[in-house]
């Protein structure tokens, strides 16, 4: 569809535009930054911004927006800014996502809007998510903006459940409450935010940013009970029998840690990743004694894999005091699925990379705490169908060194208390809720979008899932009211 | 009378019909299995693996050894370090998974084995040189399944 370009703020004559250099984000010293906790990208500075901006093209048929899951008003914003209209972009990316602040953070804008930007075929392309956290930081520090603009609508008198305070949830939330429906958000641990706040370390998204942007969508109208485990503290069917909701969005999100299934993964120091950071994040294991949360200071600690779970596992095991932190991963650093960014951080801080190992058993000592890694060395085998080429043990390579913590960070399935609880829901093999492309699941006035669908994914991935749900389940209750 | 001592005095058709013995207790296996799973994912995994049995006991009962083309796939080895979970009703698809590909690759050795020992016979020797490669075929998709899935090293 051809969209009206927006109307252009940009001073700077287009062939100077192509001159001006990628503006980079400061950032905290890597010597300094591995001994604590603070957020290691600093922010644009409001100058840097209005230079970045300047470096848009403003193209006839501007990619960008294709390439991101909620299609933010990308030109719309940037144009914004050129006219230091800050708090004003803030507003615009909100009218499609309502966590900038976060997905200016965490989402791999260089997979997605800034891959296909057109600047980006000849040069290096636009700073898009270090501008939207820029604008989303501003209007955080000079008035939000979601609020004051927003006028509560006049009340549908039907109630939704959300199951789950992950970006599936929060971006369902945001968008059903402004439909007038009475929006509520379970969540089973005690801080909202799922993954984001048991999952993503303080220095990579301050925990403040998030409890800003629930403060929003709470000051909008959305209802928020924590320590309420749905399937437990209540089933689905009773929510909606006995509490009377219209409609229930499940977005539990992928919490349930996996393991290697090769002996030792039981000994003292062996973690998941998930049980590692949520002792980090959500338990403040990273401020004892202050808060109560011990978290072992290791000699060697070894991540196993190549994802942002394992760099930010590793990096947080370095930041806790761990003498020696490495990366253990069986592929080679050209397959890692992490951030290229957050590789790059890793190594400034002194992460060390094992790749081309894989364990294939932890040792003990006579107390049952783990001692070393036996490990395997792998050489690149033939191409798999994705194309990458596939890790294959190489005969006779065992070798067993020194570690006295391991976190396990190869991946997370779904958690199957929903499934068990609620046969009318349809499960894959996988233990995912099998939905369709709006989020309808076999049981009716139930949805479900995000990790709990696709399985792992990005943070904007699922906000884009729970947005299609919201607008399938804001049909659903008009046709529900027709009926 | 040991194994290989059996089949030298067998003919072609009961060597057959062995081999599709076995398939057959395979699925049997895993029909159990997938009867007592506690829940839906483990059903539908057990479910395949009985499909990809069935398949295999068909196709044996219309084999032809002259078709036969040698093309064995590769032994990816993602779960040969792993441990090899018991046959419980609460399997998750992991252990599943794991289980299936370590049978697979203890019956494709098996099959590897008589191969080898029957090199004098063209006939054995490529009968059973086919069932090696099937069920190391079998085994390579599991471990492809596997990787897919449970190595995303997120």
């Amino acid at each position: 569809m051809k969209r009206e370009r927006p109307q252009s703020f940009n001073t700077v004559p287009m062939k100077e535009r192509m001159i001006i250099p990628r503006q980079d984000m400061p950032e905290q010293d890597a010597g300094l930054r591995s001994t604590n906790f603070l957020e290691v990208n600093l922010g644009l500075t409001p100058e840097q911004a209005i230079v970045e901006a300047q470096r848009c093209i403003e193209c006839k048929s501007p990619t960008c927006m294709d390439g991101c899951p909620v299609n933010i008003k990308i030109p719309d914003f940037i144009q914004l800014i050129c006219k230091e209209d800050f708090v004003g972009a803030a507003q615009k990316i909100k009218e499609d996502n309502s966590l900038p602040a976060i997905c200016g953070r965490v989402c791999p804008q260089e997979t997605q809007c800034e891959e296909i930007c057109v600047m980006g075929k000849r040069f290096e392309p636009v700073a898009i998510g270090r501008l939207e956290r820029f604008v989303a930081d501003y209007a955080m520090q000079h008035g939000n903006g979601s609020t004051e603009t927003f006028d509560k609508p006049a009340s549908s008198g039907q109630k939704v459940a959300i199951v789950g305070s992950g970006p599936a949830g929060l971006a369902v939330a945001s968008d059903l409450i402004k439909e007038g429906h009475e929006v509520t958000v379970f969540e089973a641990l005690h801080e909202f935010g799922g993954v984001l706040v048991y999952g993503i370390p303080e220095f990579r998204l301050p925990k403040s940013i998030l409890r800003e942007e629930v403060a929003t969508l709470e000051d909008m109208g959305v209802k928020f009970v924590k320590n309420f485990i749905v399937g437990r503290t209540m089933t689905i069917q009773e929510l909606m029998a006995d509490e009377g909701y219209d409609a229930v969005f499940l977005g539990l999100g992928a919490g349930l840690p996996r393991f290697m299934n090769i002996p030792g993964e039981n000994l003292n120091g062996v973690y998941s990743a998930n049980e590692f950071l949520t002792r980090s994040n959500l338990m403040r294991g990273y401020e004892f004694p202050e808060w109560d949360t011990p978290l072992y200071r290791a000699k060697h600690a070894i991540i196993v894999g190549g994802g942002n779970t394992a760099m930010d596992a590793v990096r947080t095991a370095k930041r806790l005091g761990a003498d020696e932190a490495s990366i253990v991963y069986r592929r080679s650093e050209e397959e890692m699925p992490a951030r290229n960014e957050e590789i790059h951080h890793a190594k400034e801080e002194g992460i060390k990379f094992m790749n081309l190992v894989n364990p294939i058993e932890f040792i003990s000592d006579d107390q049952g705490s783990v001692v070393a890694a036996k490990c395997l060395r792998m050489e690149l085998g033939e191409p798999d169908e994705s194309g990458r080429r596939r890790p294959v043990p190489m005969e006779g390579s065992e070798f067993v060194m020194d570690v006295d913590m391991v976190v396990i960070a190869v991946g997370n399935g779904s958690n199957p208390l929903i499934s068990q609880t609620t046969p009318e829901i349809e499960t894959n093999k996988w233990g995912n809720i099998v939905a369709d492309e709006d989020g309808r699941t076999s049981m009716e006035g139930v949805f479900a979008g995000g990790d709990i669908v696709s399985g792992g994914a990005t943070v904007i991935l699922a906000m884009g899932a729970g947005r299609k749900s919201a607008v399938a389940i804001n049909e659903y209750l008009k046709a529900k009211v027709g009926s | 009378m040991s194994l290989k001592d059996q089949i030298s005095s067998m003919d072609m058709d009961d060597i057959v019909e062995m081999c599709i013995n076995q398939e057959q207790q395979a699925i049997d296996l895993y029909t159990l299995a997938r009867d007592q799973a506690k829940d839906d994912a483990s059903r539908q995994k057990f479910q395949e693996l009985v499909d990809m049995e069935t398949v295999h006991k068909v196709s044996l009962s219309n084999f032809e050894i002259e078709n036969y083309i040698e093309l064995p796939p590769a032994d990816l080895k993602v779960t040969d370090y792993l441990m090899e979970p018991e046959l419980k009703d609460n399997m998750t698809t992991q252990e599943i998974i794991i289980l299936a590909a370590k049978r697979e690759d203890k019956t494709a050795r098996m099959y590897q084995d008589l191969a080898d020992h029957f090199n004098f016979d063209k006939k054995l020797n490529t009968f059973f040189q086919m069932m090696a490669d099937e069920e190391l075929r079998h085994k390579h998709d599991l471990e492809t399944e596997y990787e897919n899935e449970f190595l995303q090293e997120g």
